[in-house]
């Protein structure tokens, strides 16, 4: 049983490949109906899935392609002419022997489905109802003929060993067409209560099948190599054609796609991996400077980080497929509805190889439909149309697809009546989907967007292609999905382009790191249009929305502390930036503190225990091996609308904490910053008769994280400038930045007396300068002036 | 004379006790304080007890879920047991650990006072949560009596459980 359903997956997934191919080839052919070398492709393809489903029992699916072998087959010999109402019926039967082929699929079965309408039909097409059984036998001995005269040609040139294989594979054929004979002996006789129309045809043909599976390739007998190469020559020599399949043959394997998910899982941890040793690197570079086996160190580095880079690219395209997979059921859609619509159109598809990740590939199918769907109903017009205004009688669609830095651009373009953005403006007031003022203030582009809105339908009557308002909102969900964006022009009577653009894979991604605070978020560089930084008073704010005016267009702002619940300890100062993020079609700038920078990274996500969080994609490791959020862009694009705006506002609640009344001596707290114990003995000595609280702390960042954990509320702090890790200047600069510490005196305790040290204490926001060597009295004085100290206290 | 009886006898009677590493109906936990109270947690749910570190923090949680941390390469979510027990927060210390815990594919890590041992309780010893406490919601599995102590033993699962 195993190993039957082994041979049914094989069958499968080879049928599918043929009949994706066959949509194709019947396309061409009905452009070039007498290309020999198509006919026969296509005549083979039946063949081979008949052969095969013969084999496998599949009665119902071996009598449908058996007819429309029997149509092809006369095509190929020239008896019939392949019109459009042949191929009609020849496309029905494809779309028949699918649907068969997903029933098998799914159910092991073709049972269930009824293909006798469409056989009747075939039989008509290839000459009247009872002349099948007659052409039958005319047609299948030419067959029988043209194979052994090949291969006895063949048997010239070839070396012994190649004798001896082609003898093997001889065997093997005359092994394999006895199995199927016992197989369709088997299937006749069990066939005999199902098969729909005519039981007795069905067991009359099952003797007639022997010849046919010698003639074409027979479905896959365990061949030697050697002989396997020389199969298509025959094959081509008898379809007359350049020796062009031949050269194609490409090595390949199947790989089940878990296996390349988990190789792309591991080379994720190699990302973050690399990620951590180029900041190692930096740090010991800075530490180690001018040392030797710095160069060696800075050589593997770049080495690993070089391979790793490489290493994923490979990875990634392992996991690409050509776009062309969805493309190729373009032709005969156009052309089922172009019969439809009473329209002339024509198809051109160009970049059909641009490969894309396959999780990507099998979401933009679904929209491409609906656009082209719509490009056709709406967009083209009817022919006596089209002539009255002065254009050719056809019209064209171009389905491009090109690679655009690390995006895939896909564009639409048709050559239709194009879109009236009144029309469409007018059309959405009615509709209740925009007001008029908002309807005012659109630009024609932001009209055009107005299309992807769900429940928007501009076709005056639903018709069967489109006008039913679903359309195009799957078209603007399915792109934001991927990330990626949309963006329409048109032009009244000229045409439509429509360009999706859309990021090349979903596991490891660039990101534009922010700052907020003291926090950091990485947004997808796929959705960044553009930053920008602003001085505050560029902001507006309209209706209780902060605004900003962007060259032509107006912006509607959020800063990314109120989406994120971010404490705003620190002063924002008077520039901000703005990341303008682009999604689908809407745009939104986000206010950030600053830009971190770009960097590639691997989404991980939240674990299920904090999924969910509106606004967090997911997480990320960074290099020093912290955590960094990735911010979700739909999510953000739908919370900013509920967020007031408060986009410039400062805390000042913290303030009033500070100007708490003193009740005695030892609520006033002094912090002492020095390097040296003695410097702050000396000092906690001048100051201790005064009864206050004293902290100390042994350099900047000591005393810079006293200050952050929060545990006391400081009145002044007493500042050496010589410190290791942090001097006081830059210490004093970081104090500055807390606006709760704004008020905060600090005060230089130092022995450098040059007139330019003063001069940058004072910039760093110090109040006194206190020079080394100085009096316990005037130390204790200067620090009372400053905090204020009450006399009373003084005992 | 006698204090040598003593010894002898008292190391007889140590031998006679069970010897609780092979009994079937001994639950291994490891024990820990939040505030003043000490609670236990089946060793088995316990991934990996480690010291603190930094975590980001994520937003539109309840206060008691601190954030998120780096764990060789996971992203782990971080949930204070004090505050979700109802406590103040505490400043880290020298004694305050992580405990990982993981049941199935729930994972995350718990903030705690301070470790104390790892306990064996005979089944026996372990009595049900107090009545007032609805038995389904409870996070409480049980108390553990051991000489002079009480011990709560929680479920992992239920701690594991997002329930916001």
């Amino acid at each position: 049983m195993d190993e039957f359903q082994e041979i049914l997956q094989d069958f499968l997934v080879e049928s599918f490949e043929l009949v994706e191919q066959l949509d194709q080839d019947l396309i061409e052919l009905e452009a070039t109906p007498e290309d020999l070398e198509l006919l026969n492709g296509i005549f083979r393809v039946a063949h081979t899935v008949k052969g095969a489903s013969s084999f496998l029992n599949f009665d119902v699916l071996t009598h449908l392609t058996h007819h429309m072998e029997d149509v092809l087959n006369k095509a190929r010999h020239g008896e019939l002419i392949i019109t459009p109402d042949i191929m009609d019926v020849v496309l029905e039967s494809i779309d028949l022997m699918k649907a068969l082929l997903n029933k098998i699929r799914d159910t092991s079965t073709d049972s269930g489905i009824d293909v006798a309408a469409c056989v009747i039909r075939l039989d008509k097409v290839s000459g009247g109802d009872n002349d099948v059984a007659q052409a039958e036998p005319a047609s299948t001995p030419v067959e029988v003929e043209e194979a052994p005269a090949e291969e006895e040609l063949d048997y010239d040139n070839m070396s012994d060993e190649d004798v001896e294989a082609e003898i093997a594979r001889l065997l093997n054929e005359r092994q394999e067409e006895d199995k199927a004979k016992r197989a369709a002996k088997i299937a006749a006789g069990e066939s005999v209560p199902q098969a729909p129309p005519s039981p007795d045809e069905v067991s009359s043909e099952t003797p007639k099948e022997e010849p046919t599976p010698a003639a074409s390739p027979p479905p896959p007998p365990p061949a030697p190599p050697a002989v396997k190469k020389e199969e298509p020559k025959p094959n081509d020599a008898k379809a007359a054609a350049p020796v062009k399949k031949a050269t194609t043959v490409e090595q390949t394997i199947r790989v089940d796609v878990k296996r390349l998910d988990h190789l792309m899982n591991l080379i994720g941890e190699l990302v973050l991996a690399k990620n951590r040793l180029i900041k190692i690197n930096d740090d010991v570079e800075e530490r180690y400077e001018g040392e030797e086996f710095l160069e060696e160190l800075n050589q593997v580095v770049s080495i690993v980080s070089l391979v790793t880079t490489d290493l994923q690219i490979a990875v990634m395209k392992t996991r690409m497929l050509p776009i062309g997979k969805v493309f190729n059921k373009f032709p005969r859609m156009i052309r089922d509805l172009t019969r439809e619509l009473n329209k002339k159109i024509e198809l051109e598809i160009s970049g059909e190889d641009t490969e894309l990740d396959k999780s990507i590939v099998e979401e933009i199918g679904d929209p491409l439909v609906h656009i082209i769907r719509n490009s056709c109903d709406h967009g083209i017009e009817i022919p006596e149309v089209r002539i009255g205004a002065g254009k050719t009688e056809g019209g064209t669609i171009a389905l491009k697809a090109f690679n655009e830095g690390n995006q895939i651009v896909i564009q639409i373009d048709d050559d239709g009546k194009g879109l009236d953005a009144e029309m469409l403006k007018d059309k959405a007031i009615e509709k209740g989907l925009i007001s008029e003022k908002e309807a005012d203030n659109m630009s024609d582009k932001e009209a055009f967007l107005l299309i992807m809105r769900p429940g928007f339908s501009t076709a005056a009557a639903v018709t069967n292609v489109s006008g039913r308002g679903v359309g195009m909102d799957v078209v603007k969900t399915n792109i934001e999905k991927v990330n990626g964006i949309i963006d329409i022009e048109s032009e009244i009577g000229k045409g439509t382009s429509m360009k999706l653009k859309i990021p090349l894979t979903l596991a490891i991604i660039q990101a534009l790191l922010v700052g907020v605070q003291e926090e950091t978020y990485a947004i997808p560089l796929a959705s960044v249009l553009e930053t920008v930084r602003i001085s505050t008073d560029e902001i507006y704010t309209v209706e209780g929305k902060s605004v900003m005016r962007l060259r032509e267009d107006v912006l509607s702002l959020v800063h990314i502390a109120d989406i994120f619940e971010v404490e705003r300890i620190m002063n924002g100062g008077e520039h901000a930036y703005v990341v303008v993020l682009g999604l689908g079609t809407q745009k939104l700038g986000l206010i950030v503190d600053t830009l971190v920078g770009q960097e590639e990274i691997v989404i991980k996500s939240l674990g299920d225990y904090l999924k969910g969080i509106e606004g967090v994609a997911g997480a990320t490791i960074r290099g020093d091996g912290g955590v960094t959020l990735i911010v979700d862009v739909v999510a953000i694009m739908d919370m900013a609308k509920n967020v007031k705006a408060s986009s410039t506002q400062n805390s000042t609640s913290n303030v009033e904490q500070l100007t708490q009344e003193k009740t005695k001596s030892s609520d006033y707290t002094v912090m002492i910053v020095d390097d040296s114990k003695t410097d702050r003995t000396i000092m906690t000595s001048a100051l201790k008769p005064l009864g206050m609280t004293l902290i100390e702390a042994g350099d900047g960042q000591e005393a810079l994280s006293i200050l952050k954990r929060g545990d006391n509320h400081f009145d002044a702090m007493l500042i050496d400038i010589e410190m290791p890790r942090m001097d006081g200047y830059t210490l004093a600069t970081e104090i500055k930045k807390y606006s709760r510490y704004k008020n905060l005196p600090l005060i230089a305790v130092t022995s450098r007396t040059g007139k330019s040290d003063r001069m940058r204490g004072v910039e760093s926001g110090m109040v006194e300068y206190i020079t080394k060597p100085y009096s316990a009295d005037y130390l204790s004085s200067v620090v009372q002036r400053n905090i204020n100290f009450k006399s009373e206290f003084l005992s | 004379m006698s204090d040598k009886l003593k010894e002898i006898i008292n190391k007889q009677s140590d031998q006679q006790n069970p010897d609780l590493t092979n009994l079937d109906d001994v639950v291994q936990l490891v024990g820990f304080i939040i505030g003043d109270e000490e609670y236990a947690i089946p060793i088995l749910a316990i991934q990996e007890i480690i010291k603190p570190f930094a975590w980001t923090r994520v937003p539109q949680v309840p206060a008691y879920v601190k954030g998120v941390f780096n764990m060789r390469g996971s992203v782990i979510p971080l949930i204070d047991l004090r505050l979700k027990f109802g406590l103040n927060e505490q400043k880290h210390n020298d004694e305050t650990r992580f405990i990982v815990m993981k049941v199935g594919d729930e994972i995350a890590g718990f903030v705690i006072d301070r470790l104390t041992m790892a306990l064996r309780i005979k089944k026996q010893n372990i009595g049900p949560a107090p009545d007032t406490i609805d038995r389904e919601d409870s996070l409480i599995d049980g108390v553990g009596k051991e000489k002079d102590r009480i011990i709560t033993i929680l479920k992992a699962d239920k701690l594991l459980k997002r329930d916001f």
